[in-house]
């Protein structure tokens, strides 16, 4: 039995279970949409866990350090299980809070993936700023409730517009993107990666960089020995000493990162937050005229004829 | 606005003048402190390049040399007094402003065509006066005939300029450039050696005949000649510069300026000359019969165009372009005098109307009859008559050297003078001897409500809006009869000072036009034909009955002269009872000539009806298969946008679900083309 | 059962599925939800996804360019925020609905 298989039947039970868990008319299926969608996800990771984390020798190989991988379980499923909610939830505040929780599991994927930096950084920009301005629109923009409309909110929030088509066409989309994620692709040998390594020494060397860049931007440099250059001799400070390799944070190598490789694309995002500015300035000042109720250009002339008449 | 319009409108006239004045003036200059380079006969100067690919150069280059200054001389000089004469002759008219754009647009594209170094500057020109013609001709749009005649004129015009182009391709095929200095210096050459070694290939016998049809429908021969006569519906004025003086001169032009290329092929100059010869007296015996005035003028061009035809077909070069010179003087006077005459009358063109109109008009009368001596070739004083016998003594003294087809050529110029002396004279003495009767014609031209007070300044006390008067008139000497004096000395004093002097020799010497064969014959040949002091025409020296081909012509033809003003003055002015007998009784022939030979029926029977046809017959099937199939077309994406149409929705998530579906199902493909 | 080849690593693969499947619920919830800010939030969602797998890609293959781009997707979310929260104001502030089936009349 084919692996891919595995995906592909998910898909669908996933897909389903989705639909079911969609608001709209008819009979409320969602707790038999959620008992299915936790089912698969959990089927699934039961059965690619063993395909996938066995090496040959039938040992656990998961590339991390003991202790960790478990946890990419729990943060996956709850990302996943807040995610289902930020998008079935009928009310946008609930669906927003949902949000957050899903931003938070990931930024726990993301310490799992040892990116400290990233992490808190979604948390604070994401679950903090942008969730906080998304509540806020949400609270500005509330309609004022109809008399004719059920508790749960308007008839837009209380049905999707078309979850049957909506599941199928995007979990096609996902088996087919798991599909090249699990499935070996035919490999050309020409077209094989350099190993990481020897494509960080050529492009510094490329550079013109010196052994002592290079070596903090080795990533299996080992903390406290000391620095070899490449002519097999020890580098040396100003007084001697042999400069050791010192231990490098996720914040510093993402900044030696972002600053020496990629200047211009700060640069370009510097210029599209500030034209996002001044377009949300220009937008905030923009008069608008509510098309229900066209009395405000006759507002306008009264007003004139009353001045006229005084 | 319109309050300045009307005063800005009359300063046309003068601008227009003045310039061309000016361009006259400047033109004069130049000859005069002309210094051409050494070996060389004319001044080549490039102002930029016009286009450029690859070797294909084509400069706004103009070249100047004694041809070309000559011709500046006539298109300036008789288009200045000209322009002055139209600032009277046009007063009144809506269009003044209109007129005085279209002379002036027309003098610029003359100008161009005489001074073009290259082939394709000079077409823009050709194409210029064309189109000015075309506009000049339909200057009275509200005129069926005008219009018609505009269109006749451009699209026979056409038909020349069709061989003309095709000339130009082949030229540049041939020498691989069009700069007509550098190709004639490569023709002179194999001219030169056409004896000896050098033959005359296929193209250098073609060029000379798509050339020629070229010169043929811009000058009005045949079979392309009937465009001019109609083109007398313009504005007199432009008859007398555009249809007499000089844009029907370019084809002659053309060849003179060519004429190397033209002694290449063996048949092209007897071509030339017969077919001038032909037009010549075909064109006299026309306007034997004509009864409108400036339909007699117009014949009589296409006839002296024929003469100088004739004249370059026999090598006389210097006669073709005295010839030239003289007729745009004493045809331009011819065209303005018998404007004057229309004009005083309102319009009126039949001479049958007209009689003894010598008491009303006298100064008018008397220029035409300069005019008519001119024309006729009146012995010794007259200007037309010593150019004329140039070309004619010269055609004789060809045939009698042994080309035996010029001896017929010159039979017909000859028996073309004499006709001419009579039809001229005829005319004058038809309209101004005789009792006097006059019948007013229908046009007001002159009637101009909106500026009364200046056209009484302007004029003398003659010059009223004769629209309202039933008594032809003198015209003013401001600004209408002044500048025909200069042309009416011009048609006298010219002819014996060219003659005498060799002015035109000496002009064609010391340009391209000079031919190769005459200057080889003569000894004098320096391998380029350039730059001869004294001019042997060897091959123009023959004698006839103990004379000289010159001297004999001048007797002949003065008799000629004579004898035709002499019947003209007996049947016309004397006689006219008997006129009208002898008419009578030859009344098929007087018919035939009236009709014009019925060459505008036969052209319409023989290629108009069966173009209508076939256009008749596209038409049908534009109609029916293309119409349809094009409305198929435009049927076809009207169906399509029926069917998608509900598509388009306007609700976001229809457009987001196709979307999504449409970037799954692409991935999915993709995926399944890779993953094999 | 035949062992797969993954990309680099076993474990990258879980966490690719894990964006996958964030981004694809973010699709899902585009195209389902009617409420316009809800649909701006499933963007940010797909945001996730891609914010999850460029981070994995980049630990496990020691690059550091995909934790980098992390910022820029971060600044991209931020910008579209803005701007789209200030658009859903003005809709809503013309029409007092939330509804994107109320402007299918923009269809021209």
């Amino acid at each position: 039995m084919s692996p891919s298989l595995f995906l592909y039947i998910a898909s669908v039970l996933g897909a389903a279970a989705l639909f079911m868990l969609m608001p709209k008319r008819g009979r409320d299926l969602r707790i038999l949409g959620g008992l299915l969608g936790a089912a698969t996800l959990g089927g699934l990771w039961l059965l690619l866990v063993p395909v996938f984390l066995l090496n040959d020798q039938g040992v656990l190989d998961t590339g991390f350090s003991d202790g960790q991988t478990p946890f990419y379980y729990v943060f996956s499923s709850i990302a996943v299980c807040a995610a289902v909610r930020v998008i079935t939830h009928s009310r946008p505040v609930y669906a927003a809070l949902w949000f957050v929780m899903v931003v938070t599991s990931s930024a726990g994927l993301l310490l799992t993936l040892s990116a400290e930096f990233m992490a808190f950084a979604m948390l604070i920009i994401y679950g903090g700023a942008i969730l906080v301005t998304y509540m806020f629109v949400i609270m500005l923009a509330t309609p004022p409730r109809s008399e004719n409309e059920s508790e749960d909110g308007p008839d837009y929030e209380r049905f999707a517009s078309e979850p049957l088509w909506a599941s199928a066409a995007g979990f096609l989309l996902l088996a087919v993107l798991l599909s090249v994620v699990f499935q070996p692709m035919t490999k050309n040998p020409q077209a094989a990666a350099l190993p990481d390594q020897e494509v960080i020494n050529t492009t510094l060397a490329d550079r013109g960089e010196t052994a002592e860049i290079a070596a903090l931007a080795t990533p299996s440099g080992n903390a406290g020995e000391a620095l070899i250059d490449e002519q097999g001799e020890t580098v040396v400070n100003e007084s001697g000493e042999p400069v050791t390799v010192e231990p490098l944070t996720n914040v510093e190598r993402v900044g030696l990162d972002l600053f020496q490789s990629h200047p211009l694309a700060i640069e370009l995002a510097g210029i599209i937050l500030l034209l996002a500015l001044i377009g949300a300035v220009l937008i905030a000042k923009t008069q608008i005229y509510n098309d229900d109720e066209d009395a405000e250009p006759e507002a306008d002339s009264a007003a004139g004829e009353e001045a006229a008449a005084t | 606005m319109i309050a300045l319009r009307d005063k800005l409108q009359p300063l046309a006239a003068p601008i227009c003048a003045g310039a061309i004045g000016a361009s006259f003036v400047i033109a004069m200059i130049v000859w005069m402190t002309l210094s051409i380079p050494e070996n060389k006969v004319g001044l080549t100067v490039n102002f930029y390049d016009w286009m450029a690919f690859g070797d294909f150069r084509v400069g706004f280059s103009y070249f100047l040399d004694s041809l070309t200054m000559i011709m500046l001389g006539v298109v300036c000089g008789v288009g200045c007094l000209i322009a002055i004469y139209a600032a009277g002759y046009m007063k009144g008219d809506p269009g003044y402003w209109r007129f005085f754009t279209y002379m002036a647009l027309f003098i610029f594209a003359m100008v161009t065509l005489v001074t073009a170094d290259n082939l394709v500057l000079l077409f823009l020109g050709w194409e210029g006066v064309g189109v000015c013609s075309y506009l000049l001709i339909g200057y009275y749009y509200d005129k069926p005939l005008a219009v018609a005649a505009a269109k006749k004129a451009f699209i026979v015009n056409r038909i020349g300029d069709f061989g003309f182009l095709l000339g130009i391709f082949l030229c540049y095929q041939t020498y691989g450039t069009v700069e007509i200095s550098v190709m004639l210096a490569e023709a002179r050459e194999n001219v030169a050696a056409l004896g000896e070694g050098y033959t005359a290939t296929t193209a250098d016998l073609w060029i000379p005949f798509l050339l020629m049809i070229g010169a043929f429908g811009k000058s009005a021969q045949i079979p392309l000649y009937v465009w001019l006569p109609d083109a007398m519906a313009g504005p007199t004025p432009v008859s007398a510069l555009v249809h007499a003086a000089t844009m029907v001169t370019a084809g002659v032009y053309l060849i003179a300026r060519c004429i190397p290329l033209f002694e290449l092929s063996p048949a092209a100059l007897p071509t030339v000359a017969v077919i001038g010869g032909c037009t010549a007296l075909f064109a006299a015996t026309i306007a034997l019969c004509c009864n409108d005035l400036k339909g007699v003028f117009a014949y009589s061009t296409v006839s002296q165009l024929g003469y100088m035809f004739v004249g370059v077909g026999c090598l006389s070069i210097d006669g073709a372009v005295f010839h030239l010179f003289t007729h745009a003087f004493f045809k331009a006077l011819l065209f303005l005098t018998a404007g004057s005459v229309m004009h005083a009358l309102a319009g009126q063109l039949d001479i049958r109307t007209m009689g003894g109109l010598r008491h009303k008009m006298p100064v008018t009368c008397w220029l035409m009859f300069v005019g008519c001596l001119s024309l006729a070739g009146f012995p010794f004083i007259t200007s037309g008559f010593w150019s004329k016998d140039l070309i004619l003594g010269d055609a004789l003294a060809y045939g009698l050297n042994g080309h035996s087809v010029y001896l017929f050529v010159t039979l017909l110029g000859v028996v073309t003078a004499f006709l001419t002396a009579f039809y001229t004279f005829r005319l004058w003495f038809t309209v101004f001897m005789g009792e006097e009767k006059f019948e007013m014609g229908d046009e007001h031209h002159h009637d101009t409500p909106e500026t009364p007070e200046a056209e009484h300044a302007e004029g003398d006390e003659a010059h009223h809006d004769h629209g309202h008067h039933d008594e032809p008139h003198e015209m003013p000497w401001l600004p209408m009869n002044a500048p025909l004096v200069p042309l009416a000395i011009g048609a006298i004093i010219f002819g014996v000072l060219g003659y005498k002097l060799h002015w035109f020799e000496n002009i064609i010497t010391h340009s391209t036009a000079d031919p190769v064969t005459a200057s080889l014959a003569s000894g004098h040949g320096d391998g380029h034909g350039y730059g001869h002091d004294d001019h042997g025409h060897d091959p123009h020296h023959a004698y006839l009955l103990g004379l000289d081909a010159h001297d004999f012509m001048i007797i002949l033809s003065s008799l000629l002269a004579i004898a035709g003003i002499g019947l003209a003055a007996f049947f016309f002015w004397f006689n006219r009872a008997l006129t009208a007998k002898i008419a009578t009784s030859l009344s098929p022939i007087v018919k035939l000539l009236e009709n014009k030979y019925y060459i505008d029926e036969l052209y319409d029977y023989a290629f108009v009806q069966p173009l209508r046809r076939l256009g008749g017959l596209f038409y049908v099937v534009d109609s029916l298969v293309i119409n349809n199939l094009i409305a198929l077309v435009a049927w076809a994406p009207s169906m399509i946008g029926r069917g998608v149409r509900p598509a388009r929705s306007g609700r976001l998530a229809a457009y987001s679900l196709s979307m999504v579906t449409g970037i799954a199902v692409l991935a999915l493909l993709i995926f399944m083309a890779v993953a094999r | 059962m035949t062992s797969l080849l993954a990309l680099s690593s076993p474990m990258l693969s879980h966490y690719l599925l894990t964006g996958a499947l964030l981004f694809v619920l973010g699709l899902i919830g585009f195209v389902s939800r009617r409420n316009l800010i809800v649909m701006f939030l499933c963007t940010e969602m797909m945001f996730q996804g891609v914010v999850v797998t460029l981070v994995a890609f980049s630990a496990f293959h020691g690059n550091f360019t995909g934790q980098t781009f992390v910022i820029f997707v971060l600044t991209i979310a931020a910008a579209e925020a803005a701007l789209a929260l200030g658009l859903v104001v003005l809709l809503f502030r013309r029409k007092q609905t939330l509804d994107s089936a109320a402007w299918s009349s923009m269809s021209g």
